[in-house]
């Protein structure tokens, strides 16, 4: 644990409200530490190498900057870095043709993050759509009626961790009523320099009301194959009056890298937030998902596909809470796990006391594919109030042999036939994703 | 069933039918426990030294150990050294026929409705062993079982007459170091019952035990042992009323079950221990360890429960399925009204091949009360064709109360199936406005739903006890509707 407490100057220490939120979550983070195998949450997802001291935090970018705009030479050399920057620093990439765009088979306004630093390319947007870094709003007080309101730090080690040490990450907002033509895409690369690299990132995205949007994230890398390093995301997602926010995740990280998010929304009446996640890369990925219905009406679906072979451990956890009456959750998990990995699903639905009228349905199934695969289920249904409709199922097993016998006996290969009986297992839950050419793009990679 | 009902509403004017104290001078040992109340124990049951020698480990390894918090539980920290260890109705030699017996004791059992004398046997062929606090009463049908070879008496007298077969088996599915109740039982335990079914036997009746918890303040630490060798069946039907009292009583016992090749062991339980007031004061803490060990190839454990009593319940009766093609089932009824609180389920831990399990669970809560179903499946690498089936419903009535489900799936065979079902509702509007519109008053129509919703588990209970379930569903479920 000592090693993830890392000296290391961060911009903003001097915004109190914001400083004061930092410490909350060192405090948090000190009391709870790594978790452990008896850590109920973490029972079956041990961040076992954690507790090496050698990850290497990113220090701040942005106080590097801000205090070398004070020299002479660097006149000229904006709060971010940009065109007119002439530094020549080791590290500054100003100078540097940025062209970090990646080619996706759909449009959208991508944004880009490199070895957990946000690069300063910002797509053109419509009106109505507000991007800035984290850390301008920060300073412009944007930030502060959302920022670290619905994380709770004494529950979340890592999300404490990352409050503590948050400065990188993109604020979003989109306006009253506004619908969003194109996904905001955010790309979140690693390079091979990344050995030991511990990030931290946090965005908050804010759909006002009546307004829509889609949001993807993509978590990938290069060249890092066999390189380690740690991403800890936190994602705050405020869904407003009858807003939709459809939210999709692509997780392709590097094979020994680690990948902990929290997602963390709150939906008020007539909302819908509609996630998915697609994981695929990391040693140890997991993907938390904890969504509070607030208010009457509002809806949640959270649906999320793993597959994996080698060593992974790739652990989908979700909390949906249904706070208020006539709040509607549904859920539905496929895994596929082969080599000597391990799928976790860790799935809750809570209906606090008086939201009655409600509705939640969970449903997790996976296929194992070797002896040596393992996969670890906990759903949970915690019900406090008598009029609701809950249900969750799970299942396990094997692809079926009957299946694959007449798949064979009509001339298809064996190990194709098992990759056809994958692919449609999977597309059971991706085609809950509404965006048809993302769509696509995840089964793509689902299949790569 | 439901017209059964009157009958059963009320007899003293108090919801608690079993509520009554019996005035027998108790032997009891000093309040608290340490080591010297543990030789005690053991010297006045006249134990040999190895059993003295694993209670005193057993109790050294309690103290290292910390009551486990992680269920769903909230009652007052249990202060282990404010009780009574000790409690066993007075008498100078064990009892040779029922005559002997207190008739004091007679009487309880009379109001209880145990068919202890010799004619009560044409109500239903039944053993008793039965359990007054601590110590083994009255045993009936000894001789006939004996008969067949079947071992059936208190575990103190097989201590004594069979030493070998308790020394064999004692500890080797629960072992002391399991968890802090079972420990706490392991280092205190008084009595209980020893079934010993030999090779290829039948057991032609359905043994029973009634366990009483009377004495204040005493623990009731009883266990029980079953070994059903190769080829072999019996069913075990276990009952428990404990007297109404103030204080909360802490109930840690033991039943571990031993089934060999080919054998079938199917355990019953009724447990009605008084559930508290409707304030939640009082009430019997019952965290019991139940486990059984399928050892032999297609043996077959049936655990059957319906929970109506205790205010506070911790019970996890599990299968260990060992033997390739053995069995395990789960069969459970859990009614929590009031403040009383349940936290229970099962484990199936599958080692063999082929093995299969099955979990039925039916929870049902009311008034203010907590419920959660908490249940693992596990299937061992090697355990290839391993097959699960659980189905946990659950039913609330009321606003206030909480139902809660929390199964725990681990999978590490490719071969296995695995299906878990969990659903929760209400008594549906439709439901009760068809009882209701037939004349079927309101709270007579919830218990005949109610009844409807367990059917699945009580159809797996012996004739008599399911006529004893209904009643008690229907006893535990007063006052909760309107």
């Amino acid at each position: 644990m000592a090693g993830l407490i890392q000296d290391i100057k961060l911009f903003g220490e001097d915004i109190p409200w914001f400083q004061g939120l930092r410490e909350k979550g060192m405090e948090a983070f000190r009391r709870q530490g790594v978790p452990t195998a008896k850590t109920e949450a973490w029972k079956y997802t041990k961040p076992r190498d954690l507790n090496a001291d050698d990850f290497v935090m990113n220090d701040s970018a942005f106080l590097a900057e801000f205090e070398g705009a004070h020299e002479e030479e660097h006149s000229g050399c904006c709060h971010h870095h940009g065109e007119n920057c002439h530094c020549h620093e080791e590290g500054c990439r100003c100078g540097e043709e940025i062209d970090v765009r990646v080619d996706l088979p759909f449009d959208g306004y991508q944004l880009h993050f490199l070895n957990g630093r946000f690069v300063p390319v910002y797509p053109v947007l419509p009106r109505g759509v507000e991007i800035m870094t984290l850390m301008e709003a920060v300073v412009t007080q944007e930030a502060k009626p959302y920022l670290g309101h619905l994380v709770d730090l004494e529950h979340y080690p890592f999300a404490a961790l990352n409050t503590a040490y948050m400065e990188e990450g993109v604020y979003i907002r989109i306006d009253r009523n506004v619908k969003l033509d194109k996904p905001v895409i955010l790309v979140n690369h690693t390079e091979a320099d990344a050995e030991n690299l511990f990030y931290n990132l946090r965005n908050l995205i804010v759909v006002e009301s009546g307004a829509k949007a889609e949001l993807i994230e993509w978590y990938n890398y290069t060249g890092a194959e066999k390189s380690r390093y740690f991403a800890n995301v936190v994602n705050e997602i405020f869904v407003e009056r009858g807003a939709e926010l459809r939210h999709y995740k692509m997780q392709d990280e590097a094979f020994k890298a680690n990948h902990v998010a929290l997602n963390m929304a709150r939906v008020r009446s007539d909302g819908f937030y509609d996630a998915f996640c697609l994981q695929r890369g990391a040693n140890i990925g997991r993907n938390e998902t904890k969504v509070l219905l607030k208010e009457e009406q509002a809806v949640a679906e959270v649906n999320a596909a793993y597959i994996m072979h080698g060593w992974a451990t790739l652990d989908t956890t979700t909390d949906i809470e249904h706070l208020a009456p006539e709040t509607f959750s549904h859920q539905l998990v496929r895994g596929v796990v082969g080599g000597d990995a391990k799928g976790v699903f860790q799935g809750k639905i809570h209906i606090a006391k008086h939201a009655v009228k409600t509705e939640g349905t969970q449903l997790h199934k996976a296929l194992l594919l070797t002896d040596t695969a393992e996969i670890d289920v906990k759903p949970e249904l915690e019900i406090f109030a008598d009029d609701v409709k809950c249900s969750h199922g799970a299942a396990s097993g094997e692809l079926d042999e009957e299946i694959l016998f007449y798949m064979q006996s009509r001339g298809i290969g064996r190990e194709e036939a098992k990759q056809i009986l994958i692919d449609a297992y999977l597309d059971d839950v991706i085609n809950k994703v509404a965006d048809v050419s993302v769509r696509a793009w995840l089964k793509d990679r689902a299949g790569a | 069933m439901v017209k059964e009902k009157p009958e059963i509403a009320d007899e003293s004017g108090d919801k608690y039918k079993y509520g009554f104290v019996t005035d027998i001078a108790a032997d009891t040992a000093p309040k608290g426990l340490n080591e010297d109340i543990i030789r005690l124990i053991s010297h006045k049951k006249g134990e040999p030294e190895w059993l003295l020698e694993w209670r005193l480990k057993a109790f050294a390894f309690w103290q290292t150990m910390t009551e486990p918090s992680w269920a769903k539980l909230s009652y007052e920290k249990i202060d282990y050294q404010d009780l009574y260890y000790y409690s066993a109705p007075k008498q100078k030699a064990a009892p040779k026929s029922l005559d002997e017996v207190d008739a004091e004791l007679l009487k309880t059992y009379e109001k209880l409705g145990i068919p202890l004398k010799e004619q009560e046997a044409l109500a239903g062929v039944v053993a008793v062993d039965a359990v007054f606090d601590s110590v083994s009463v009255a045993t009936t049908y000894r001789a006939k079982l004996a008969e067949m070879g079947i071992i059936f008496c208190s575990i103190s007298e097989a201590v004594k007459e069979h030493p070998d077969l308790v020394r064999k088996y004692l500890g080797s599915v629960v072992p002391y170091t399991d968890n802090f109740f079972a420990c706490l039982n392991s280092a205190v335990f008084t009595d209980g019952s020893f079934v010993y079914i030999p090779k290829g036997v039948r057991c032609p009746m359905e043994l029973s035990t009634y366990f009483r918890i009377n004495a204040r303040n005493t623990g009731q630490f009883e266990r029980t042992l079953i070994v059903a060798e190769d080829d072999s069946y019996v069913s075990y039907l276990e009952g428990c009323t404990a007297p109404q009292r103030d204080e909360n009583q802490l109930h840690a016992a033991i039943v571990e079950i031993v089934v060999l090749k080919n054998a079938e062991v199917k355990y019953s339980t009724v447990q009605n221990w008084y559930p508290g007031d409707k304030d939640g004061k009082g009430g019997v803490y019952n965290f019991v360890t139940k486990r059984a060990a399928c050892r032999g190839e297609n043996s077959k454990i049936s655990w059957t429960q319906v929970e109506t009593g205790s205010a506070v319940t911790w019970k996890y009766p599990s299968c260990v399925l060992q033997g390739d093609n053995s069995v395990g089932e789960f069969y459970s009824v859990a009614i929590t009204n009031n403040r009383q609180q349940a936290d229970t389920g099962t484990k199936m831990i599958h080692i063999g091949k082929n093995t299969t399990s099955k979990i039925i669970s039916k929870g049902i809560s009311a008034g203010f009360s907590n419920q959660t179903y908490r249940g693992l499946v596990r299937v061992a690498p090697n355990a290839r064709g391993a097959r699960n089936y659980s189905q946990c419903d659950s039913l609330l009535i009321g606003e206030n109360c909480g139902s809660h489900t929390v199964p725990y799936i681990e999978n590490r065979n490719k071969t296995a199936v695995i299906e878990h079902e969990a659903t929760t509702s209400k008594i549906s509007d439709e439901q009760m406005f068809y009882c209701l519109q037939r004349g079927i008053g309101e709270e007579e129509a919830v218990s005949l739903i109610v009844n409807g919703f367990c059917k699945e588990v009580m159809q797996h209970l012996p004739m008599e006890f399911a006529i004893e379930a209904a009643k008690l569903i229907n006893v535990s479920l007063e006052g909760s509707v309107g």
